[in-house]
């Protein structure tokens, strides 16, 4: 018989609010092994846990049972109690009468009667518990940071800096992202690609960064330590080596197509590189919009290169490497308008999103950064900023705020009092959020200093009215309808996350929120990392965030990183799979679940009669299994069993509950 | 071949039961008559268990599923057993023809194209088959066998119809109330004896030592309690989703008359709905949907 002990934590009135802690440990006493019960208003403190490590010397226990939170909360925090006190630590189990419990009852009754439950059912299961040993794992040192905007560029440096190697891998041509378009930055004004593009250059040039533009990530595979991941380089049609970045191929280019660098604003040509400080800077055949791709006929760039490197032979290729984390820095999509009639984007000229913007005030862009209306060419006078476009608004857009709107608008204000004297700016706005050091202060100057008129409310409708503009509005503070004659109207669009993100996710076993976001392990403890151990978050693909904090949180996955990397090696998990020989048909329905590639066929003899036959069984590669148990369930006879889960633990946690 | 596995005629009109023979000489006591409906394949395991020579075997359309079935889940050796596929217009149901005729008259049974001919006493007695044929026959949809080395003789043509008539019986149960439905279910399994012969008789049941025959851990409890049946009649209906290949066998040989085959082609319907058509048994290379993980599989729980 096992001598079980239970403790039942009140959390302070967390649990005791919602269960009688006493007659529960009345009824815990009454268990089956059960010799000591214990209870105690926190059971993580120092005190609560002493008790324990106590109690187990004391009453020679050999199985602990502890009521309280979910295990992913306190479970390691337990497991380590025990084991100081001498017992192997998968001797503990947790019953979760917190948050499957107290925290979703109000009834006093039935939240004691669960509770009680619960514990039968944990101390069932504690009876049956069995040693389990970890083992230590070799780690592979290199990270592979994806998306090679500010938070990738910032992530893979300081992986870089701490000395380990990184692969970044950009899926456009050239390093940069969403940054590279911006102009000046809030809220110091800084030229956004005079701070971003040396960053840019430390990756191209860091001894321990490989860099791999115009490539994505196939195929994910592994775990912490030890991923596979699979990589497309796709076929750029311009050999690195032998181009020299002179430029040639891009003037004589005859096929046309929309910059996506430039928001669409002018044309690039089908061979290009995005922008003139790219890293590499070396350019890449667009093969949808290429002549000699859609028509056989053309070769222009090849016949200009003084090089020799283009290549329209070239294939996709899919490397395969090892890498101990990821870094996931996927950035995000502009929401697309198409829902929003009402403000005439696409239908007029003079209607520009945010970004558009951008490129008419960034000095490389379209302009050369001269504000000017595209349908004639002349300077703007009077401008109208419409806040929120498809952001804090259920029923046609994004229900979240996109955080960065109210900031980049307070300096589109600025800038544009500065490029064109004279001009004024009139935003219109649901409510102004400035929260960040300097924000307050910068969206103070933005209609102190700079003229910008705020107005309270919402806009109802854009159309020409001549050669301008007519916004029509009300103002919420006056109750009076506004309309404004403007010279141009932008339209401050929210943040989506990436249309493909779901599919990122899928590969990376992670998961998304309802605006597939990816979603970091705890909102608020572990901000950048995610769910499946060693794959880290950085910058907006988990969320809006400005600069600055995209920056912080690719240092923060960064260092995640290389605390992995600085392990000698890493603890395998105990709790794996493992074949009953005698039960095993060989069918390897498990070989096909296994998410880890963790189970393969091995040939046995066994005795049949009188003579020795060989058959193939399943075998678990205890290094690869992650001990989710999709095995056990798609083993018809139940010859798998996951440790610390088996089947006759399950099968008596069960008959504890129900009968 | 060591022995060749076909069916014989037993003692009365409506028995032909599945035999072995390992003597040539008694080929001619191999029958193929209305009452072949007996699985063969199953029988396969236990001579491939204990014996390593070659095996012959005569499939219908269904029984060469069951083959695929065996080869899929690796529990056949293809290379020792020769196939001789017999294309069925479908087996004869001795209640039926009981039904119509006074059953103590009845001499012999013979099916000649789309008419059975039976011998009642001294007269011959022709009627149209369909009536006659067993219900799993009628919604049979690959009558000729899928895998063989020899076809015997030639293809027949798929019954019409058969697919409208496929899930009316899945509808039927589907369109009650869900407590209607419950009672609907326990009523049926009130009626199972735990016999097991619904088990036996499946090919995709070919685990080395099935869970229901495990003392440790206790799966399934050895008294007859109404929840324990209803646990064996869920665990084995979730143990051939995706693996039914709808030979109908279960729910034939069910003394007890439990409609097994609502359950299998509820789970078949089920799996077409949320993964796309895909049919168990027709090819032992395919990969089964639950077997398989594809990103576009639907997630229910993911509706974002």
């Amino acid at each position: 018989m096992k001598r079980i002990g239970v403790f039942i934590c009140w959390c302070g009135s967390n649990i005791a609010g919602t269960v009688d802690i006493d007659k529960v440990a009345a009824a815990a006493g009454t268990m089956n092994g059960v010799v000591y019960v214990d209870q105690n208003k926190y059971t993580c403190s120092e005190i609560g846990q002493a008790m324990i490590k106590d109690a187990i010397k004391e009453y020679k226990l050999d199985r602990v049972v502890i009521a309280a939170c979910s295990p992913r909360m306190h479970e390691n925090t337990f497991r380590k109690t025990v084991e100081s006190a001498g017992l192997n630590p998968y001797y503990l189990e947790i019953a979760n009468i917190r948050e499957q419990c107290s925290w979703v009852h109000k009834d006093k009754e039935a939240g004691t009667a669960k509770a009680i439950s619960l514990i039968r059912t944990a101390v069932a299961k504690a009876a049956m518990n069995e040693a389990l040993f970890a083992v230590e794992m070799p780690i592979t040192r290199r990270a592979l940071v994806i998306g090679g905007g500010i938070a990738g560029i910032q992530a893979a440096l300081d992986i870089a800096d701490t000395g380990f190697e990184v692969d970044l891998v950009e899926r456009e041509p050239s390093l940069g992202g969403r940054m590279a378009q911006l102009d000046k930055t809030f809220p110091t004004l800084d030229c956004s690609a005079c701070i971003l593009t040396p960053k840019m250059v430390d990756v191209a040039q860091h001894e321990k960064i490989r860099l791999f533009t115009y490539a994505e990530v196939e195929k994910v595979e592994g775990y912490l330590g030890n991923f596979t991941v699979t990589i497309r380089h796709r076929a750029r049609s311009v050999d690195l080596q032998k181009c020299t970045g002179c430029g040639e191929c891009l003037a004589k280019c005859p096929a046309k197509v929309a910059s996506e660098f430039e928001e669409g604003l002018v044309q690039r040509r089908a061979i290009y590189t995005p922008f003139p400080q790219a890293v590499p800077n070396k350019p890449a055949i667009d093969r949808a919009h290429c002549r000699f791709f859609t028509t056989g006929k053309c070769k222009v760039c090849q016949k200009v290169c003084p090089a020799d490197a283009i290549d329209y032979e070239m294939e996709d290729r899919l490397l395969t490497n090892g890498y101990g984390a990821i870094v996931v820095a996927t950035g995000f999509d502009t929401h697309k308008l198409n829902d929003y009639g009402e403000y005439a984007y696409g239908k007029h000229p003079d209607v520009l999103t945010s970004l558009e913007f951008e490129r008419l005030l960034n000095a490389s862009g379209p302009t050369g950064g001269k504000i000017l209306r595209p349908s004639d060419g002349k300077a703007p006078k009077t401008v109208a900023f419409i806040q929120c476009v498809g952001s804090r608004d259920k029923a046609k857009g994004n229900s979240y705020c996109a955080k960065i709107c109210c900031m980049y608008t307070a300096k589109h204000a600025i800038l544009l009092s500065e490029k064109v004297p004279g001009s004024k700016a009139f935003v219109f706005y649901i409510d102004v959020r400035t929260a960040g050091k300097d924000y307050e202060e910068f969206y103070t100057r933005a209609y102190e200093e700079c003229g910008a008129s705020y107005i309270k409310g919402n806009v109802s409708k854009v159309f020409p009215e001549g050669e301008k503009l007519l916004v029509r509005g009300v103002d919420v503070l006056s109750g009076a309808l506004v309309e404004l004659l403007v010279d141009m109207v932008v339209l401050a669009v929210s943040v989506d996350a990436r249309a493909d993100a779901k599919e990122l996710a899928k590969k990376l076993a992670v998961t998304v929120n309802e605006h597939k976001f990816f979603t970091e392990a705890h909102p608020k403890l572990r901000p950048v990392d995610t769910q499946t151990a060693g794959i880290f978050l950085a910058g907006v693909c988990q969320g809006p965030k400005d600069i600055p904090e995209t920056v912080a949180q690719a240092s923060a996955a960064a260092v995640k990183v290389a605390a992995i990397f600085s392990k000698q090696s890493l603890l395998s998990n105990p709790t794996v799979a493992e074949v009953e020989q005698k039960l095993c048909s060989g069918d390897m329905s498990c070989m096909a679940v296994c998410p880890y590639g963790a189970i393969s066929e091995q040939v046995v003899e066994e005795r049949r009669g009188r003579e020795m036959v060989t058959r193939k069984i399943a075998r678990v590669n205890v290094a690869l299994c992650q001990g989710c148990g999709a095995c056990t369930v798609a083993c018809r006879p139940g010859a798998i069993n996951l440790k610390g889960f088996t089947n006759q633990q399950i099968l008596a946690e069960v008959d504890a509950i129900c009968l | 071949m060591a022995a060749v596995i076909g069916w014989r005629k037993k003692d009365f009109w409506w028995q032909s039961p599945v035999v072995f023979l390992e003597d040539p000489a008694a080929a001619h006591r191999l029958v193929w008559d209305p009452f072949t409906v007996y699985s063969p394949v199953k029988f396969l395991l236990e001579w491939q268990a204990s014996c390593a020579a070659k095996v012959g075997i005569f499939v219908k359309g269904c029984d060469s599923r069951g083959i695929n079935r065996l080869l899929q889940d690796k529990r056949l050796e293809r290379e020792r057993v020769v196939v001789y596929g017999v294309p069925c217009g479908g087996k004869a149901d001795a209640e039926k023809i009981r039904a119509s005729f006074p059953a103590k008259g009845i001499k012999d049974v013979t099916l000649l194209g789309e008419q059975l001919v039976l011998t009642v006493g001294d007269r011959e007695v022709r009627v149209a088959a369909e009536a006659y044929l067993l219900d799993k026959c009628l919604t049979c949809r690959h009558p000729n066998p899928v895998v063989y080395d020899k076809l015997l003789w030639e293809e027949v043509l798929p019954r019409q119809r058969a697919d409208e008539s496929r899930f009316a019986r899945v509808q039927a149960v589907a369109s009650l109330a869900t407590e209607e439905r419950f009672f609907y279910w326990q009523r049926q399994f009130e009626r199972c004896i735990r016999c097991f012969a619904c088990r036996n008789t499946c090919p995709a049941c070919n685990c080395r030592v099935c869970i229901f025959d495990q003392a440790e851990p206790r799966w399934l409890g050895k008294a007859n309690d109404p929840a324990d049946t209803l646990n064996y009649h869920i665990i084995r209906a979730f143990h051939v989703a995706g693996r039914c290949f709808e030979c109908g066998e279960c729910e034939r040989i069910c003394p007890a008359g439990v409609p097994l085959q609502e359950l299998n082609r509820k789970l078949i319907k089920d799996i077409n709905e949320a993964y796309g058509d895909y049919e168990a048994g027709l090819d032992a290379t395919d990969q089964p949907p639950l077997g398989t993980y594809r990103g576009e599989d639907p997630a229910g729980f993911d509706e974002s």
